[in-house]
C-alpha cells in the first residue's frame, strides 16, 4: 500500500461525492440525412441543444451529403450543405451525370412541446437559392413516454412531390416555377417559398435505449424524373433506419431508403459551452507578492542597489517562463510601463494577469501602477494600467475579477520613445516544415478540391514590425485537372474560378512570398503594408490604415491593392493571365454585444465588380466563432453565372478548447456556396483589425474571467 | 468503374469530414512551452531581488522530511486523479497562503479551508469563507459561501451556498505513526445548482490539520493534511 494511503486511509473511506443541481436531459434529438433534427430524409419538429455545432456525414448510392447545422438559439438553427450527387441528364430521360449542390437551411421551432401540445416548427430547405433539394416544412412533434416521439407533417416543394395535392394555403400559391437545373443557381429563390402542391409525411422515432434507436418515416419526397433532378429511384415511400450513440456526441446510423437503397450516416457534434478542457490545465500563476505595509508607501526607489538594468534581465527571465516576451520597460518612481508580446494565452486577459502578477515579484516597492501594452506583429495594440495595490488587495477574494477590470484603465499605448527596447534573444529567423491540408472551393466546375501535403515555412525579422515571410506547398494529392476549364464565365476574368489550375503540376510551388510593415501613424491609428507574391493567384502590394479607438465598439478600415494575378503554375511569373487590377475596400467594424460582431465591406473586388460583403459573426468569449456573410456586386447575373451573390459560413475553433493547454492557435474554415469570378477578395495575411482586436477593451472584457487564471 | 468512383468520391468526403476537425495547417515555427521554474529567473536580479519568492515544488519528499519540518509541507490527495502530491508555500496574501505541488497545481487556504485553486479543470477562481472558520471556531453553526468558478465561457460564475456546520465528536487520527486528537466537523452546504460536504479535524488548538473539501464538480475533492 503507499504510503499516502496509510497516511489518509480514515479520510478514504469517505465517499461522498459533489452533487450538480443540473436535472438529467433527456437524450437529444438524432440527425437525419439532411444533416438537421430529423427522421431520416424527413425532418422533425425537435431542435439541437443551444449552440450546438454538428457535421453530418451521409452516404448512399449516388447522393452523398456533408451538413453543418448551428443550433443559433433555442428554437432557430441554420445549415449549410454541400452534397455531391447523381442527377438526370438534360433532357431528362437520357441518363445519369454528378453534380455539385450547396445550399442553406433554416428551421425555427415555434414553441416548446406542452404536456398535451406537440412542438412544432417551419423550415425551409435549400432557401437561398433554389437547387434540387429546395423544400418547405411546417412540422408537429409529440413524444409519448420515455423514447417514442411521433411526427407528421407537410411539406412543399421537394418535399411535396410525393401525394402532393393543391396547396392549402391557396390564394394564388398554387403555382411553383419548381427546380430548374438550367437555371443558374445563386439567384435568391424567394419566389418559391411555400408554393406549388403540398404532401404529408411523418413517422416515428424510438429510442431503445441510451444507444439505440429506431426510425420509420413516411417521406414526402419521391424525385420525380425531371432535368437535373436527383437521380434516386424510390420505390417506396417508407425509410427505416437505425441509430447508434456510442458516446456522447456522436451518432452513427443506418438505413434502407427508397425502398432499395442501403445509406449510412455519421454526425458529430460540438458545443461550444462543453469545453473539453473545463477552465484549463495551464499550470498555476504564481500569487501575489504583496508588499510589507510600511515599504508600500515608499516614495522611490533606490537605483543604486536595484539598477535599471537589473530589473529588465530579471523581468525578461519571469515573463519568459509565461512565454511573454518583454520587448520594452519603462521606470520611474512609481510606475512601470512594460510592453510585451503574448505567445501563448488565447485570451489577452490572463496574459496581462500573469505578466501583472510576475511584475508584483520584483518591482521595487515604490513602484505603485503598472501599464501593461500588448504588442502585436511589433507595434503596440494597447494599455491596462492596473493599481499594485488592487492586485495585493483583490487576489482570490470573491468579486475580484470584476472589481479589477473595473479599477484598470484601459486606453491606447503611449509612445516608445521613453520604452527601453530590450535586444532580441532569439534569433530573427524561424522556420518551420509540416503538413497543410487546404481547401480550395474555387474550381470552375463548382466541386471542392481537398489538398494536402508538406508546407515548408520561413520568417525572418528584419525589425519588429517589418517581417519578410514565405511558404512552399509540396502537394501530395494534386488538384485533380479541371475538366470543365474556367470557361464559365468568359466575359469575366477567371480571378477564382482557375484556383484549380494553380499549383497542380506536382511540383513545390511558392504559395506566398512578401514582406509587410507594421505602424502606428497616429493615435488610435494602425497601419500596414505587404508586398510580393500575397496569396496563391495574386502578388502585388496592398496598403490597410484602420481606425480603432482602445475603448470603442466601432472601428473604420481602408485597403488598397494593386495586383496582377499570378501565373498558375505559382512560381514567379505575372504573364499567363496578363491581368492586372487595382482594389480595395471601405470597411466598418462593430461590436454589437453579446456574442455579435458584424462587418461591412464595401468596394471593388478582384474582377473588376463593385459591391459590398456584410458578415455577421457569433463569437463565443471562449473563441468558437460561426460566421456567416453574403456578397453582392454589380456584375451583371448574366456573366456572375453560378452564384451571383456570394455567400458562406466559417467556423473557427480554438485549440485551447480540446486540449486546454494555453494556446493562441485555432482551427478555422470557410464554406462557401458555389464561387464565381464576382465579389473575389484579395486574401492578404494579417488584416489589421484581426491583429489588433484581441487587445482592445471588448475583447479583452469577454475573456476577462481569466485575468486571474 | 462506378463503384471505384463512387469510393473515390466517399474518401473525398472524408477528407472533407476530417477538415472540420482537423488543422488546416501546423508547423514548428513559434513552438515554446518552457516548464515554470520562478525562482531559477529571478536569479539574474541582482542584490536588492528578494529570491524567496517561490521555491521550485519539491518532488521527492519523504515522510521524515514532513514530519521532521512541520508547517512546511502540506499533502494533498486529488481524488479525481488519484494522485498524492507534496505542496510547498508559494506565497502569502494577508491571512491566506498558497502551495504549489510539483505539477503546478496551487491551493490558497485561509485557516485551513480552500479559497482558491489553479490548475485543476475547474478551478475555483476566488472563495470568501470567513463565516464556515467562524462556525468551527464556535463548535458548529450557519454559515454562508460564495465561491467563484470560472466557466467555459470564460466567465465568472457566483455560488451562493448555505452551510450547516457540525461537530461530530472526538476523533483521534493517526498519521506518521503519532495518533492526534482531533474533534471533526462537517459542514453541509448547498446552493440552488451545487451541494457537497466537507470535513474538517481540528486539533485541540484550533488548527484544521486534515480535511476533505470540495473543489467544483468536475474537479471533485481534495483530501489534505496540513503538519
Amino acid at each position: 500500500m503507499p504510503k499516502g494511503h496509510r497516511l489518509m486511509s480514515s479520510v478514504a473511506v469517505l465517499s461522498v461525492t459533489i452533487a450538480s443541481g443540473a436535472v438529467g436531459q433527456d437524450l437529444t434529438a438524432t440527425y437525419s440525412h439532411f444533416g438537421t433534427p430529423g427522421l431520416l430524409e424527413m425532418p422533425t419538429a425537435q431542435s439541437a441543444p443551444e449552440d450546438a455545432f454538428a457535421a453530418t456525414l451521409a452516404y448512399t448510392d449516388g447522393l452523398a451529403r456533408v451538413t453543418l447545422n448551428f443550433q443559433a438559439s433555442q428554437r432557430l438553427s441554420l445549415s449549410y450543405r454541400y452534397a455531391n450527387l447523381d442527377v438526370y441528364e438534360d433532357p431528362a430521360s437520357a441518363g445519369r451525370e454528378n453534380d455539385i449542390a450547396r445550399g442553406f437551411d433554416l428551421h425555427y421551432r415555434l414553441n416548446n412541446e406542452g404536456t398535451y401540445l406537440p412542438a412544432v416548427a417551419i423550415g425551409m430547405r435549400d432557401f437561398l437559392s433554389g437547387g434540387p433539394f429546395q423544400g418547405e416544412y411546417v412540422v408537429a412533434s409529440k413524444s409519448i413516454g420515455d423514447g417514442l416521439i411521433v411526427t407528421v407533417g407537410l411539406g412543399w416543394g421537394a418535399l411535396g412531390t410525393n401525394g402532393g395535392f393543391d396547396n392549402p394555403l391557396g390564394n394564388g400559391l398554387e403555382e411553383r416555377d419548381g427546380f430548374d437545373g438550367s437555371d443558374p443557381d445563386g439567384q435568391l429563390a424567394s419566389g418559391d417559398w411555400f408554393r406549388g402542391d403540398a404532401a404529408f409525411f411523418g413517422g416515428v422515432e424510438y429510442q431503445i435505449n441510451d444507444r439505440w434507436g429506431a426510425k420509420l418515416e413516411y417521406s414526402s419526397s419521391d424525385y420525380p424524373q425531371v432535368a437535373r433532378g436527383v437521380a434516386v429511384p424510390v420505390d417506396s415511400p417508407f425509410n427505416y433506419g437505425l441509430t447508434y450513440r456510442p458516446s456522447p456526441g456522436i451518432q452513427l446510423g443506418l438505413a434502407y431508403l427508397y425502398g432499395s437503397q442501403i445509406g449510412i450516416s455519421g454526425s458529430f457534434e460540438l458545443n461550444p459551452n462543453d469545453r473539453a478542457g473545463g477552465s484549463g490545465l495551464e499550470n498555476a500563476p504564481p500569487p501575489v507578492k504583496v508588499r510589507a505595509a510600511d515599504l508600500r508607501a515608499a516614495q522611490s526607489w533606490d537605483r543604486q542597489a536595484l539598477p535599471d538594468a537589473a530589473l529588465r534581465n530579471a523581468l525578461r527571465g519571469l515573463l519568459k517562463l509565461e512565454d511573454l516576451t518583454l520587448t520594452g520597460l519603462e521606470l520611474t518612481d512609481r510606475t512601470a510601463r512594460v510592453r510585451y508580446i503574448n505567445n501563448r494565452y488565447r485570451s489577452d486577459a490572463q496574459a496581462a494577469g500573469r505578466a501583472a502578477r510576475m511584475m508584483t515579484q520584483i518591482m521595487p516597492p515604490s513602484i505603485e501602477t503598472f501599464i501593461l501594452e500588448s504588442e502585436r506583429r511589433g507595434i503596440p495594440i494597447s494599455a491596462i494600467s492596473i493599481s499594485r495595490t488592487d492586485l495585493e488587495r483583490l487576489e482570490n477574494r470573491a468579486g475580484g475579477t470584476d472589481a479589477i477590470r473595473q479599477s484598470s484603465g484601459f486606453g491606447d499605448a503611449g509612445g516608445s520613445e521613453e520604452l527601453i527596447a530590450l535586444e532580441r534573444e532569439s534569433s530573427p529567423f524561424a522556420w518551420g516544415l509540416g503538413p497543410f491540408f487546404q481547401i480550395n472551393p474555387y474550381t470552375g466546375d463548382g466541386s471542392i478540391n481537398v489538398d494536402l501535403g508538406l508546407r515548408l515555412q520561413g520568417v525572418y525579422r528584419i525589425q519588429p514590425n517589418l517581417v519578410l515571410s514565405g511558404a512552399i506547398d509540396q502537394s501530395l494529392i494534386p488538384p485533380d485537372d479541371d475538366p470543365t476549364g474556367g470557361e464559365r464565365t468568359p466575359d469575366i476574368q477567371n480571378v477564382r474560378s482557375d484556383g484549380g489550375r494553380y499549383g497542380n503540376d506536382g511540383v513545390p510551388v511558392l504559395r506566398r512570398l512578401s514582406l509587410t510593415h507594421y505602424s502606428r501613424p497616429g493615435p488610435d491609428l494602425y497601419g500596414r503594408v505587404s508586398l510580393g507574391y500575397l496569396e496563391r493567384m495574386f502578388g502585388g502590394v496592398s496598403g490597410e490604415l484602420l481606425w480603432k479607438p482602445v475603448e470603442s465598439p466601432f472601428g473604420l478600415g481602408l485597403e488598397i491593392n494593386q495586383v496582377a494575378q499570378r501565373d498558375s503554375d505559382m512560381r514567379f511569373g505575372f504573364d499567363e493571365y496578363d491581368y492586372d487590377v487595382t482594389t480595395g475596400h471601405l470597411s466598418a467594424y462593430y461590436d454589437l454585444g453579446n456574442g455579435y460582431h458584424t462587418q461591412l465591406d464595401v468596394g471593388r473586388y478582384l474582377a473588376g465588380d463593385w459591391g459590398a460583403t456584410i458578415s455577421v459573426d457569433r463569437e463565443f468569449d471562449n473563441g468558437w466563432v460561426i460566421g456567416a456573410y453574403v456578397t453582392q456586386t454589380d456584375m451583371s447575373y448574366d456573366d456572375f453565372g453560378s452564384g451571383s451573390y456570394n455567400k458562406g459560413v466559417s467556423i473557427t475553433i480554438p485549440q485551447d478548447f480540446f486540449t486546454g493547454s494555453a494556446s493562441r492557435g485555432s482551427y478555422s474554415n470557410t464554406f462557401r456556396t458555389r464561387v464565381g469570378d464576382g465579389g473575389a477578395r484579395l486574401s492578404v495575411d494579417g488584416r489589421l483589425y484581426d491583429v489588433v482586436r484581441g487587445g482592445h477593451k471588448a475583447d479583452l472584457s469577454d475573456t476577462w474571467g481569466r485575468f486571474w487564471r | 468503374m462506378g463503384a471505384v468512383l463512387a469510393m473515390i468520391r466517399y474518401a473525398r468526403f472524408a477528407i472533407l469530414g476530417l477538415a472540420l476537425i482537423g488543422p488546416a495547417a501546423c508547423g514548428t515555427l513559434g513552438q515554446s512551452n518552457p516548464v515554470s521554474q520562478l525562482g531559477g529567473a529571478l536569479l539574474g536580479l541582482g542584490g536588492g531581488g528578494d529570491a524567496a519568492a517561490a521555491p521550485a515544488p519539491a518532488t521527492s519528499i519523504t515522510r521524515e522530511q514532513v514530519a521532521a519540518e512541520p508547517g512546511k509541507y502540506v499533502r494533498v490527495f486529488t481524488r479525481n486523479q488519484e494522485r498524492w502530491d507534496t505542496n510547498v508555500q508559494s506565497g502569502s496574501n494577508g491571512n491566506r497562503s498558497t502551495w504549489v505541488d510539483s505539477a503546478s497545481v496551487s491551493i490558497t487556504f485561509e485557516n485551513g479551508i480552500v479559497v482558491a485553486t489553479r490548475g485543476l479543470v475547474r478551478d475555483l477562481m476566488a472563495a470568501d469563507v470567513s463565516e464556515t472558520s467562524a462556525a468551527i471556531r464556535s463548535g458548529g453553526g450557519e454559515a454562508q459561501r460564495r465561491h467563484e468558478f470560472l466557466t467555459n465561457m470564460d466567465r465568472i460564475s457566483t455560488e451562493l451556498l448555505q452551510c450547516r456546520i457540525a461537530s461530530q465528536g472526538a476523533e483521534t487520527i493517526e498519521r506518521l505513526q503519532t495518533k492526534q486528537n482531533t474533534t471533526r466537523f462537517e459542514e453541509k452546504c448547498a446552493s440552488e445548482t451545487l451541494e457537497f460536504t466537507n470535513i474538517y479535524w481540528v486539533n485541540s488548538a484550533g488548527r484544521i490539520i486534515r480535511s476533505l473539501q470540495a473543489i467544483s464538480p468536475q474537479a471533485g475533492y481534495l483530501q489534505i493534511d496540513m503538519f
